[in-house]
């Protein structure tokens, strides 16, 4: 169902791979609610993936630019004016790699270099794409920024690794900058916490699939797909939230006010059960 | 070694942080240096960049070892 939500809106979308993302869902709802924008992704990520195919899907101009390079954001971000035709009305930062996951590196075991290179390109990039937006005046008022988060930047999820931290810092960019922007010129700047989706950066956490399992059962309304995630961004990005600023938004069928859920119970007491005992009778009553 | 497979195994080193003992001729990226999908275009693309050769896809499908690299990079050069 399509509400013209966006209707002549300009954006610009960081971070389509392919149809699993986040962000190329984001841009297939935004296409259909009126949007028109830029997509943008780094030259080995679009060679990689298919962005060149969603920007035909979407008839919109791919702009490749590595987002931890300041100049290659004014560059994506003056053209992007110069395609769109005026100033941009929303930003979606859907970035995140750690290269010491890639690397299998523990986190008590981890190389600072690669560290750096997380928080740069997962992180700090939101922080200089919203600085180079400024500076270059490129942001009509109201307009509104997300970043993608998930909940280990508040919580411990092991194996989720250095990317918790490149999280916290994400979230934290939002609400520093967010006030600074918001006084200046009304723009909205915040995150959204996503339940686990299985999109190419997120399969490569470790155990992902027996977290994304947890994650259902833990959350009352289940884990939040890519598709629900790229509905919520529409609404973020529209008029109808305007006030909503500096905040981190679960998007995650309730997961993170969770402690513990009847169904997660019941597949633990059956492990346990099936650990001491193989022949287990135990009748399970929850659910 | 030749020029050309010096260079490679360096920009390989350099890429793959591994330690250059590793990288000899029969090593596999994936298998044997620890690459990923994103490292062998990442790999690919500093090779174009390096020899200003064209590396198409399907053809970058097929090298999967250093030698092949190795091999396939100093044809380019020469058709070049």
């Amino acid at each position: 169902m399509t509400y013209n939500l966006l209707k002549g809106k300009r954006g610009i979308i960081f971070g389509a791979l392919n149809e699993d993302s986040i962000a190329w869902k984001v841009a297939m709802r935004a296409k259909e609610e009126g949007a028109t924008f830029t997509l943008t992704n780094t030259a080995v990520a679009i060679r990689m993936g298919d962005t060149n195919k969603l920007g035909e899907l979407c008839n919109a101009e791919v702009i490749p630019a590595d987002a931890t390079n300041v100049e290659d954001l004014e560059n994506l971000i003056t053209k992007s004016m110069e395609v769109l035709g005026g100033k941009i009305d929303f930003v979606l930062h859907s970035i995140g790699m750690s290269p010491n996951v890639r690397k299998g590196k523990h986190y008590s075991d981890l190389d600072y270099g690669l560290l750096d290179k997380t928080l740069d390109i997962s992180a700090i990039s939101f922080h200089k794409v919203i600085q180079s937006c400024r500076k270059l005046d490129a942001l009509n008022e109201w307009a509104s920024v997300i970043g993608l988060s998930y909940v280990a930047a508040q919580r411990s999820f092991v194996g989720y690794n250095d990317m918790a931290d490149a999280k916290a810092l994400l979230e934290s960019i939002a609400r520093s900058f967010g006030y600074i922007y918001g006084r200046e010129r009304n723009v909205r700047i915040n995150t959204i916490s996503q339940s686990p989706t299985y999109t190419t950066a997120g399969g490569g956490i470790k155990g992902f699939d027996g977290l994304l399992d947890f994650s259902e059962r833990m959350s009352p309304l289940g884990n939040a797909s890519g598709d629900e995630c790229a509905d919520y961004c529409i609404v973020m990005f529209s008029d109808l939230t305007r006030k909503v600023t500096m905040q981190n938004l679960f998007h995650d069928g309730g997961f993170s006010n969770m402690g513990m859920s009847l169904r997660a119970m019941h597949t633990y007491n059956k492990g346990m059960c099936c650990d001491c005992d193989p022949e287990c009778d135990h009748e399970h009553k929850y659910d | 070694m030749s020029d050309i497979s010096a260079k490679v195994k360096a920009i390989i080193v350099d890429k793959l942080g591994v330690d250059e003992n590793e990288v000899v001729n029969e090593a596999s990226f994936t298998n044997d240096l620890g690459a990923d999908s994103l490292d062998t275009v990442e790999l690919i693309m500093e090779f174009e960049k390096e020899f200003n050769i064209a590396i198409p896809d399907d053809q970058a499908e097929k090298i999967g070892t250093v030698g092949e690299a190795v091999a396939h990079i100093d044809e380019a050069v020469k058709n070049a």
